[in-house]
């Protein structure tokens, strides 16, 4: 089980303590950011990419499934949302929807071919299919932009019916990314604590033992990772908004390889919260460190390598292990396992 | 390179050919690769930056700056540049195998336990490799200069044809069948190949496998130093080449089935000639015939062309 869920009042409420005191701690960024010398954007997209690497830890963290090209299915997202703004009907919601279906169906066409697998060959065949998306994004000009990337994205009003919120100002779309972020990040919780959870969670564990239970495995990894392309596209529908436009190179394999390097780097493996922690480090080093050397990604590197080496539990793993006297020890050997079980899973 | 419409037999030919030379380069660049996954069962992402590293090393030492003190390289540059470029296709390796040596020693934390920890690890290390290269060279593009006697085109039957191309695809040819002398037909390719067996026999034996494991991971980053020196003249060498290398390498590998060398090979070839008939009938979408290729074979095919069982399927 998870380290953030331990106690089991806690997974079955739809808001935890946790969640109640980030949103709270979020909603206040706006009135200092600036005075620390950063700017309102990088909040959102702190909380954009964050919501894009929960999802996408749905597959690697909750259902141990290492996939390596999780960013087409941000990119899809990215791009219906604009195509969708442009050709079908300008409204936010609709978009949104847009967004995270073609995302969704792109990943359930993915995972037609990709569900029988594990391990590596799983690694190997995600990345084939990000790839292939990647070339269609940037080799279909006419409707994409290609490398130009899809341009002139508006951000649409949000409209509630009685009142509409206007959205092209930084903080007030920052507020409504931070509702977007919540409302996903509630979803998500309920989703790793329900019962359907539970088993995909089980089938890391061990696919045959799920499987002589009598669960449809297939059908479990199938839909994990469909839900996780969905969502991952929904945040990519707010990048796009974020951007003001859709850009090909969220797809490519190093954009891909970084999510799993924040999600990894963060603790997904261990926590729920790991990948948060490691898209604020990931994202706030690039802005702070970036500022002073144009090498960022060097020292980046290093770290991760230093992670992968010595702290395989993550960031997420060492803070509980630190706040709740666990062991390290115990820890690290949760986390080993947890690594483990990604390629091992059947075992 | 011909670019006529294709539409008898005799007007693909030209296609063909471009297709086999470009296989024959895909197979040299997936060798290192494919030793490294099928001796020690672990998966090299830093190919590619090793790879990259190889083709910059070279263009430095080739250049007309090369890093030497004041009046060694007055002497180095008064040699002719075949002599030069014989050189560097010796001494660029050796520098790229000493990082490969360094990801080595960090890679030895990770030996019995997943190999999903290396494949992280040299994703680090490509990351760190790539910026390494970004700082001291830049971004711009560079060109690896070749000596004339293998450098221009020659015309056959109204086609221009670059002599370099045929170079390249001989020069890897012999390295894939050296490569293959040195795992089937010597001693130390069988000590190799049994470490990957079973290593405790090979360590109750008495052999110093991690000296061996080291070996193996040496040789595979100075086969993608190597790759990256001849492929250079042709792709033209820029930060992102190593991505464009470490791509198709995996792709071959996958294709042919992991441990299999004649697998790579054919793999190799197969990739090749796909691309090169995808870019006779749609240019644009030549690259995403091989996903294509490797998606229907996989379907069909669980462990690619001839792939055996390994640890890495779980």
């Amino acid at each position: 089980m998870m380290v953030g869920s331990k106690s089991s009042s806690e997974a079955a409420r739809l808001v935890t303590p946790t969640m109640l005191v980030l949103w709270l701690v979020l909603a206040t960024v706006p009135l200092w950011i600036t005075r620390i010398g950063l700017y309102p954007y990088l909040g959102i997209e702190i909380l954009i990419w964050s919501l894009y690497a929960m999802a996408f830890n749905l597959v690697l963290g909750t259902a141990g499934l290492p996939s390596f090209g999780h960013g087409a299915y941000f990119g899809i997202g990215a791009y219906a949302f604009g195509l969708c703004q442009f050709d079908i009907v300008a409204n936010l919601w609709i978009c949104l929807v847009a967004a995270a279906l073609a995302a969704g169906l792109a990943g359930a066409l993915v995972a037609l071919f990709i569900s029988h697998r594990r391990g590596i060959y799983y690694a190997f065949m995600t990345i084939a299919f990000g790839q292939i998306f990647w070339t269609l994004a940037i080799k279909s000009h006419r409707i994409t932009g290609g490398e130009d990337g899809l341009l002139k994205i508006k951000r649409l009003p949000a409209n509630f019916g009685l009142v509409s919120f206007d959205l092209t100002d930084n903080v007030a779309f920052y507020y409504f990314v931070l509702a977007a972020f919540a409302v996903g990040v509630a979803a998500l919780w309920r989703l790793v604590h329900s019962p359907y959870g539970r088993v995909v969670a089980a089938i890391r564990q061990s696919e045959t033992r799920a499987a002589h239970l009598g669960y449809n495995v297939w059908l479990y990894k199938a839909s994990i990772f469909a839900l996780s392309a969905a969502v991952s596209g929904f945040a990519g529908g707010l990048f796009a908004m974020a951007q003001l436009a859709a850009f090909p190179d969220v797809m490519s394999l190093h954009q891909s390889g970084y999510v799993v390097m924040m999600t990894l780097v963060g603790g997904g493996l261990v926590s729920f919260w790991g990948p948060v922690i490691g898209v604020f480090l990931f994202l706030t080093a690039r802005d702070v460190i970036g500022a002073l050397t144009n090498a960022w990604m060097l020292y980046f590197g290093l770290l991760f390598i230093a992670i992968v080496l010595f702290r395989p539990e993550g960031i997420a793993g060492a803070i509980s292990a630190a706040l709740q006297q666990h062991s390290l020890n115990a820890l690290r050997q949760r986390g080993t396992s947890a690594m483990r079980l990604l390629v091992g899973g059947g075992r | 390179m011909p670019v006529a419409k294709a539409k008898t037999l005799f007007d693909l030919l030209p296609h063909l050919l471009n297709g086999l030379t470009l296989g024959l380069l895909f197979a040299l660049i997936a060798l290192g690769f494919m030793l490294i996954v099928g001796l020690m069962e672990q998966i090299n992402l830093a190919h590619g930056s090793l790879f990259a590293l190889g083709a910059y090393v070279a263009m430095q030492l080739t250049g007309p700056r090369p890093p030497l003190p004041a009046d060694l390289a007055r002497i180095w540059l008064t040699l002719p540049l075949g002599w030069r470029y014989v050189a560097t296709l010796i001494i660029a390796p050796v520098i790229v195998g000493l990082v490969g040596m360094l990801i080595e020693f960090c890679m030895r934390r990770t030996y019995g336990k997943d190999p999903l920890y290396g494949l992280l690890l040299t994703f680090g290390a490509a990351m760190v490799i790539e910026e390494m290269i970004r700082l001291v060279w830049g971004t711009r593009d560079y060109v690896l200069q070749v000596p004339s006697a293998i450098n221009g085109g020659f015309i056959f039957s109204d086609l221009i044809w670059s002599t370099y191309r045929f170079y390249a695809a001989g020069i890897a040819a012999g390295i894939i069948g050296l490569v293959w002398l040195l795992i089937e037909k010597t001693s130390f390719g069988a000590t190799v190949k049994a470490g990957a067996h079973d290593s405790e026999i090979v360590r109750a034996l008495g052999i110093n496998l991690s000296r061996l494991r080291l070996l193996v991971f040496v040789f595979g980053t100075v086969l993608a130093a190597i790759a990256g020196i001849i492929v250079a003249p042709i792709w033209g060498i820029r930060p992102h080449m190593g991505v464009d290398a470490v791509i198709p390498a995996f792709l071959v590998i996958v294709l042919g089935g992991v441990g299999s060398f004649w697998g790579a090979v054919v793999a190799g070839l197969l990739v090749g000639l796909c691309v090169g008939l995808a870019g006779a009938y749609a240019s644009e979408w030549s690259l995403l015939s091989m996903y294509i290729l490797l998606v229907v074979v996989v379907t069909f095919r669980a462990r690619g062309l001839w792939g055996k069982k390994s640890v890495l399927e779980a």
